[in-house]
């Protein structure tokens, strides 16, 4: 069985580690990796069975091509309007550069795992992934579904980059916490109903 | 961030009526007064919108899309025990009667964020002489983190800060809780305190 489901409230231990909304977590070692009340959000787990280290994000938005852009344009407006300032200038050009490492985007925060776990000595083609979460909360919003372009695009950038995937607990409008093993691969994912 | 601002201080000032004014609606619905307890106006990164509940705690959360001059989002936030307390209330059963919300308590309760909602954005729509539309409020029974999350991935995906507005309502005799939440994208915050006189530059991009 890939998901245990269970309905019971998480008890975060000494030895969990909470990853933030936004957030990702590359560990070797006996902590569970835990983030709770994911909505639309989708968290990825990448674990390799050979070395026994994982890595969990909690991303929050598809891509962060759009974003990078609208950065762009914006840093253009700014250092044209701010001119009296060499410090302000300078304060955006550091926010838009630190944009480009932003892990609440899918895409990015699949390339920083992959970064950390192959500091670690992970290699690609051993690396198996799972996908949890990607729910729509207010299903009467069909317009504007985050969480199924978080899960598409969490799929499009792991088959560029030749992860497998293992196991999936997305969709639906069920608000879900995780627990992630980095040592087992084990993902429990808890429901509230 | 902003807290010292000019700007963020007179937004206080019209919350502070708003929220007088959303706290009676509330009030006059459930025939009990209604305080407000927590009620600020602040910049902050859509990822640090503060934990005004646990994430796990099961909630029931009312939300309306903002569109108009300024666009955002109100969401009504009811821990269970509230919400089922209002549910008794509203729709007119024994005190502690309700255990599970059926769709005429999800209706009620939704009825409930789109006054409460309404009567806020009244007063924000006067005072700034901005237009402000609310739309059909959508319900949602289940985790905080979850439904909170949603919202704020829906503004992640524009811009860097929000404008967010939070309300803390108190009912008595019990001591039962709401929050309301506001957030308004970045980009229309210029707008928005432009029309109360305040420059907002140094906030902004």
């Amino acid at each position: 069985m890939i998901f245990q489901r269970v309905l019971r409230t998480t008890e975060m231990s000494d030895s969990d580690i909470e990853v933030h909304m936004g957030d990702i977590a590359v560990m070797k070692g006996a902590h569970n990796l835990i983030t709770s009340g994911v909505g639309s959000c989708l968290v990825i787990t990448l674990y390799d069975p050979k070395l026994q280290i994982g890595a969990l994000a909690h991303t929050m938005v598809p891509s962060s091509a759009k974003r990078e852009t609208e950065y762009g344009q914006c840093l253009s407006a700014c250092l044209s309007s701010k001119t009296s300032s060499d410090g302000q200038a300078c304060l955006v050009a550091e926010r838009v550069s630190t944009k480009t490492k932003d892990t609440k985007y899918v895409d990015v925060a699949i390339d920083q795992m992959l970064k950390g776990l192959e500091a670690k000595g992970a290699k690609r083609q051993d690396l198996e992934a799972k996908l949890i979460g990607g729910a729509n909360m207010f299903s009467s919003i069909a317009s504007d579904d985050i969480g199924k372009d978080n899960v598409l695009s969490a799929k499009d950038k792991l088959k560029a980059e030749g992860i497998r995937i293992v196991g999936e607990c997305v969709g639906g409008s069920q608000g879900r916490s995780v627990e992630f093993s980095p040592t087992t691969g084990i993902v429990t994912v808890k429901v509230k109903f | 961030m902003g807290n010292e601002l000019q700007e963020i201080d007179l937004l206080n000032q019209v919350n502070d009526e708003a929220a007088a004014s959303a706290s009676r609606a509330l009030s006059k619905l459930i025939d009990r007064p209604v305080d407000v307890g927590i009620s600020k106006a602040n910049v902050k990164r859509v990822e640090d919108l503060s934990p005004l509940i646990g994430r796990e705690e099961v909630v029931a959360g009312i939300y309306l899309p903002v569109t108009g001059d300024i666009k955002g989002a109100a969401l009504l936030i009811f821990p269970k025990e509230t919400a089922f307390t209002l549910s008794d209330l509203l729709v007119r059963r024994e005190p502690g009667t309700t255990r599970e919300l059926a769709e005429l308590d999800k209706s009620a309760l939704k009825e409930v964020g789109n006054i409460i909602s309404g009567s806020y954005l009244t007063v924000l729509s006067n005072v700034l002489q901005i237009k402000i539309v609310e739309h059909i409020p959508n319900f949602s029974f289940d985790m905080f983190g979850a439904i909170v999350s949603q919202i704020i991935t829906e503004f992640a995906q524009k811009t860097e800060n929000a404008l967010v507005i939070e309300l803390e309502f108190l009912f008595k005799p019990e001591t039962l809780k709401g929050y309301f939440l506001l957030l308004f994208e970045v980009e229309q915050l210029k707008a928005m305190l432009g029309s109360c006189g305040g420059g907002v530059e140094n906030l902004l991009c």
